[in-house]
């Protein structure tokens, strides 16, 4: 397939799949999801479950010009019994996307982690990988991770790369080139990232971690821009055409693509990675193209 | 051309000015002996320091000219090191050997931080090259005596100093392997982290004038089949020059049976001071020691 290279066109591929996702939203009763979800719907590849408290649902049906027989409903009006049904759907197959609605994040991961019940196989690593389209660079960026792994380890920053190049595998790119993000591209015993990318570098030259090109430390200017490479000289296989960009920490990669949608008119679809089955938590403040995104992805990858 | 077999170190050394040998407290036989070789090679020229007595007595029993050689006279043990010390950093001698003293007072000298050898912030290793007829080049490892179990700084220092070991021998961009016991990262393996980290700092400059690879386990590192075999596809494997063991135990054993078992050859030194210095041992071969001298002058300023 040709490489999906902006996030309309990952849509338009997700309608082509001819099937409707299965998505459960977990107390789905919120304006904001509620419009997401419509969406997804209306064109064709979602079909959803909304499972909450059945008034409310109707209500912001309503005030958001929704047509409720479109969705399936689900009557729970208490929020943790919600999200537990939301999450047993997915967990035994009868839905392939799980998404948060008006619960809190921490309620519901919780769920999601839970280890009889949950959605989390033993000893796997949760982490969130986001695909963002900004207008100046030719490519997506799959950036991770920006909102669940605060400071990951060498075996979460091993997981990290791997979610990651199996999101960009499906968007059609095949070795992506994946950039572990510094300040500087020396490696040093003052940075403690330093040594784990050294290792990740190497156990994707040994063919451990699938088919990619991974080099770092590199900082962003030597992952996604060509020039800077050039006058800095350094031989990275990289070279400024990264479809890849891996955090040292939560701080450093939220700043990225915050700053990116803030100030360079940036769109994201994101994800959790690592559980069974792709699982949708989107902030509020989203655009809602993004919110739309987002779904598609999680369709993308189940 | 490179240097491929320990002998040609001595061919090598004829066509060159001969550096002088300090000995440290050289009272005995074997240290007297093995200079005495190596003077009639035409490798080196030697000072002994020690008790003047006991080495003329030593050198009439072994049919050695005591007049070949530069006597500077100190019967004490401990001041014989300093004094031996002393003349290198006077400029007197290029290379230090150790002599019937034992290692503990021989190393004292090198170390002491006011009269010894070490520049500051130096890092005392070793180095050791063999000569096995199987592999079709020398083998320069480190480090199996010195450094017991070297942290990430320390095995970059050892790398170095193989690669400089390497380029006196004539290597132009030497191999550098650097072992553990699998060529598969496991960062639950801090041999797999070292490895990952020198190999990515000599990747970005960090560490110059060679090629580094690691993890290698060893049949890849020096067999061309098992690299292949093993999918690891990358110029030092199977070819390596250089082997950097992941600490002293698992250097010491391959040397010794290199040695023992493999009835190999191989010259040894103590790198990282201000010269090199001589610590065979009373149980090394004529050759080895002889060797040992050769490599001393082969790296000597």
């Amino acid at each position: 397939m040709q490489p999906i290279r902006k996030l309309d066109d990952l849509v338009s591929h997700v309608r082509t799949l001819g099937r409707r996702f299965r998505v459960a939203v977990a107390c789905g009763q919120d304006p904001n999801t509620v419009g997401a979800v419509a969406r997804a719907v209306e064109l064709g590849f979602a079909a959803v479950v909304l499972l909450g408290d059945a008034t409310r649902i109707a209500a912001t049906c309503a005030a958001e010009g929704v047509a409720a027989g479109r969705f399936e409903i689900v009557d729970i009006p208490d929020e943790k019994a919600a999200t537990r049904e939301a999450v047993r759907l997915v967990r035994g197959g009868e839905a392939d996307v799980l998404m948060k609605g008006l619960v809190g994040t921490d309620a519901f991961l919780r769920a999601v982690m839970d280890r009889e019940r949950g959605l989390l196989a033993p000893g796997a690593v949760m982490s969130y990988v986001c695909a963002i389209e900004v207008p100046r660079y030719p490519r997506l960026l799959f950036v991770t991770d920006p909102a669940v792994l605060p400071f990951p380890d060498t075996a979460q920053k091993l997981a990290m790369v791997r979610y990651a190049v199996a999101m960009a595998h499906r968007f059609g790119i095949d070795c992506p080139r994946v950039a572990l993000v510094s300040a500087v591209e020396k490696p040093s015993e003052h940075f403690p990232s330093h040594a784990d990318y050294a290792v990740v570098c190497k156990a994707a030259e040994r063919g451990q971690l699938g088919a990619c090109t991974v080099d770092g430390p590199l900082d962003v200017f030597l992952a996604c821009d060509p020039a800077s490479v050039e006058i800095k000289g350094v031989p990275t296989p990289i070279g400024g055409q990264a479809d890849v960009l891996v955090f040292p920490t939560i701080e450093a990669c939220n700043a990225f693509y915050k700053g990116l949608m803030l100030f360079a008119g940036g769109e994201l679809g994101g994800i959790i990675q690592g559980t069974t089955r792709p699982v949708v938590v989107m902030s509020r403040s989203e655009s809602a193209r993004s919110k739309l995104y987002c779904i598609a992805l999680a369709c993308l990858m189940a | 051309m490179p240097i491929t077999k320990l002998d040609q170190m001595i061919e090598h050394l004829k066509s060159r000015p001969a550096k002088r040998v300090v000995a440290a407290y050289a009272n005995d036989s074997h240290t007297i002996g093995a200079l005495a070789g190596a003077m009639d090679a035409g490798i080196v020229e030697a000072t002994l320091v020690g008790d003047q007595d006991v080495i003329a007595r030593v050198c009439q029993q072994e049919s050695i000219d005591v007049s070949r050689f530069t006597i500077v006279h100190e019967p004490n043990e401990m001041a014989a090191v300093y004094k031996a010390v002393e003349l290198i950093n006077t400029g007197a001698g290029q290379i230090i050997m150790k002599g019937l003293c034992s290692t503990d007072k021989y190393m004292k000298g090198l170390l002491d931080k006011e009269k010894g050898l070490m520049d500051p912030g130096a890092i005392l290793s070793h180095v050791t090259v063999i000569e096995n007829p199987r592999y079709h080049k020398l083998i320069i490892c480190g480090d199996v005596a010195v450094l017991p179990a070297p942290e990430l700084k320390e095995k970059i220092a050892i790398v170095n100093y193989m690669i400089a070991v390497a380029k006196a021998l004539g290597i132009e961009t030497p191999k550098v392997a650097i072992i553990a016991a699998t060529e598969q990262v496991s960062f639950k393996m801090q041999a797999c982290v070292d490895a990952a980290i020198i190999s990515k700092m000599a990747e970005r400059g960090q560490i110059k004038g060679a090629l580094v690879d690691g993890p290698q386990a060893v049949d890849v590192a020096v067999d061309r089949e098992s690299a292949e075999t093993k999918g690891v596809k990358n110029p030092v494997a199977g070819d390596a020059d250089c082997l950097l063991f992941p600490d002293i135990e698992a250097g010491n054993v391959f040397y010794k049976t290199n040695t023992k078992l493999a009835g190999c050859e191989l010259a040894a030194m103590v790198v990282g001071a201000r010269c090199p210095a001589i610590l065979s041992s009373r149980g090394d071969s004529t050759k080895t020691k002889l060797y040992s001298i050769a490599l001393a002058a082969l790296t000597a300023k």
